[in-house]
């Protein structure tokens, strides 16, 4: 629940952060002063004063000197202009900011160099004005090309970033499908064969062999048919009602040479319903559970009545005992809660697993889904 | 001579070892069957003067009384008329906790369907022990090692206490179980609590204080003395008057309050 309640108990919430929280959330001025900047401002500097050896009449060295001054300059200037107070409030855009950064650095950045150089500044705009005006020039011609070029790429880092996000969001919708239709399947391969069912199922076996072969021939039967629709890899395929209710007819028939006398029980299924499709293992996970928590706990048993009928939009199948009744204990909600949950994964709201009391006694145990034929 | 107790709630079970034991043990004289836990006890509780048998085979799962409730009130009984307790021989188709508390408390257990060689080796321990006079028995807190068996099977066994997943509620004239998380909230009402749900409402017993307990406490939250809410049924909370707030409910008109007490669930987390 949380993520989407997170965002809401904003009322109840605590008094809104105080100004020093504010200010500290601020970005400091040389945010985004990365070496990746400055090695890339460096690199433009160098391309300058490689591409103006050809047009000055100054040597190389003496050129970088200068570009460096400028491109340092604007750097820096940029870099506080994006992080400014004024901008960071939102008064002024920050690529407006950073673009007059830009000019300034390339003045700037100029006197800089005159002053790096050992010239005077007097010197520097009476008789260099020509040489001041076309460095800054200059300056701001690359510093223009080089913030396009810096504009376009965060665009486009911001783009790529909307586009992860929103397929990472995709993903995880979708995940979250798959998680459930994995969980619903894994639940159907975790209702097990139980060992314990099996074993005593053998021993009854075993001894019927020496005192009833027929009989011990019967009890293997169901034990095979039971098997044969209960272990794992049989159970994906999708199942009709009648196989369901075949193999809890061979499980009841095995429980009740185990129990003698304390069971017995009732299958009505009509004829027109035996080819009708249903999710398997639902039905026998309700009959074992009427024995398990209904039946067999009660030293005098009880009788189980399995049955199916035809609802105005689907099938209801119907497992009533006379056990015990309705018990809130957590064992007997595995089994029920995987069915609830199945159902949902399968049908939606339009299937229902119902359980309530049995009169006199007992559960009366219901699953209901809808089916096209009906 | 000899007597056994055999219980166990499968006939055929009862009569093969039944069978087994006398061809294996003929010297065993008198064999009583029970069907169930309680029958085990009632046999040796109906006669007053009724000695205990030498040997009891406990199927461990039975209805009425498990066979480690048995073998605990036989030997209550022993221990209370001065008599040697009865060598106890329990008996399991698969029970991996049962089992690895029997290997480390030693006691002695047998498989189903039973192998021969085995049944033979435990029978002979039992002659053994049977051939011992009284006094060197094993030592008396045998009983002791029952009760923490006992104790370890409740716990580790696959029935730990675990959060409630159904409600047990009348609604009408029927009693309907109702899974949790259909549940939006409870809330107390004179003498019931109500269970609202995604579609009805239903009176219980079960008051509000002890509902708490059972409940999953990361899925219902008690917002007030009197109430417990779903949290997956939240649409949100706003201030209300006073120290308190009012909770809103998905698909509910009505808002559920939120005590000073319960405010704190409701802060950032």
């Amino acid at each position: 629940m949380s993520s989407r309640f997170r965002a809401r108990p904003l009322s109840v919430v605590p008094p809104p952060p105080s100004p020093t929280a504010v200010r500290s959330a601020r970005r400091p001025l040389w945010d985004g002063l990365t070496l990746e900047r400055i090695v890339w401002v460096t690199m433009i500097a160098l391309v300058a004063a490689g591409s103006m050896v050809w047009f000055f009449r100054n040597d190389f060295l003496d050129l970088l000197v200068s570009t460096l001054c400028v491109a340092y300059t604007t750097m820096l200037l940029f870099t506080l202009a994006g992080n400014l107070a004024i901008v960071q409030r939102g008064a002024i855009p920050r690529e407006a900011a950073q673009i007059l950064a830009v000019i300034a650095g390339s003045a700037l950045g100029t006197v800089v160099t005159a002053i790096v150089k050992g010239r005077s500044l007097q010197e520097l705009l009476n008789e260099r004005l020509a040489g001041f005006v076309a460095t800054s020039g200059i300056g701001i011609g690359f510093g223009c090309v080089a913030v396009a070029v810096y504009f376009y790429r965060e665009r486009d880092a911001r783009l790529r970033a909307d586009i992860a996000r929103m397929a990472a969001e995709f993903d995880a919708s979708r995940a979250r499908e798959e998680k459930q239709m994995l969980s619903a399947r894994l639940q159907l391969l975790q209702a097990q064969v139980e060992p314990h069912f099996l074993f005593n199922t053998l021993a009854n076996v075993q001894h019927l062999t020496t005192t009833d072969a027929p009989r011990a021939s019967e009890m293997l039967g169901s034990l095979i048919r039971y098997l044969r629709a209960a272990l794992p890899q049989m159970r994906e395929q999708a199942s009709t009602l009648s196989r369901e209710v075949e193999m809890v007819r061979a499980y009841l028939e095995i429980q009740r040479v185990r129990m003698g006398e304390r069971l017995q029980f009732v299958i009505d299924l009509p004829p027109d319903l035996t080819g009708r499709p249903m999710p398997p293992m639902m039905l026998i996970s309700l009959v074992e559970n009427a024995i398990k928590h209904g039946i067999d706990p009660q030293p005098a048993g009880g009788t189980i009545r399995v049955s199916a009928q035809t609802t105005t939009h689907g099938v209801r199948v119907t497992v009533a005992d006379t056990g015990r009744g309705l018990s809130e204990l957590e064992g007997m909600g595995i089994g029920l809660a995987n069915i609830r949950e199945r159902l949902a994964t399968l049908f939606g709201p339009a299937a229902r697993l119902d359980l309530h009391e049995n009169n006199p006694r007992g559960v009366v145990a219901t699953i209901e889904w809808p089916d096209a034929a009906a | 001579m000899t007597t056994a107790l055999i219980a166990d709630d499968e006939p055929l079970l009862r009569a093969q070892l039944r069978a087994r034991l006398a061809a294996l043990w003929p010297e065993i004289d008198d064999i009583e069957e029970a069907s169930n836990g309680l029958e085990a006890i009632a046999v040796f509780e109906a006669e007053a003067g009724r000695a205990l048998p030498d040997v009891c085979f406990l199927d461990i799962h039975m209805p009425g009384l498990t066979g480690l409730e048995v073998a605990q009130r036989l030997r209550a009984r022993a221990r209370q008329g001065d008599v040697r307790p009865p060598q106890l021989v329990f008996v399991t188709a698969y029970d991996a906790y049962a089992i690895e508390a029997f290997e480390q408390g030693a006691i002695d257990y047998l498989l189903k369907p039973f192998e021969t060689e085995r049944l033979a080796e435990t029978i002979e321990r039992l002659r053994e022990r049977l051939a011992q006079p009284i006094a060197d028995e094993r030592s008396p807190d045998e009983t002791d090692v029952l009760a923490q068996l006992a104790d370890r099977l409740a716990r580790i066994g696959p029935q730990g206490r675990q959060p409630l997943q159904w409600i047990k509620a009348s609604i009408g004239s029927t009693v309907r179980l109702i899974p949790v998380d259909d549940v939006l909230y409870f809330h107390a009402d004179d003498k019931y609590t109500r269970v609202i749900t995604t579609d009805g409402e239903a009176l219980i017993r079960k008051p509000i204080k002890e509902l708490v307990a059972e409940l999953d406490g990361t899925r219902f939250w008690q917002i007030h003395r009197a109430t417990i809410v779903n949290t997956r049924a939240i649409a949100g909370v706003v201030r209300g008057l006073k120290d308190s707030a009012d909770l809103k409910l998905k698909n509910r008109p009505e808002t559920l309050i939120v005590s000073r007490a319960y405010l704190h669930l409701f802060r950032q987390m």
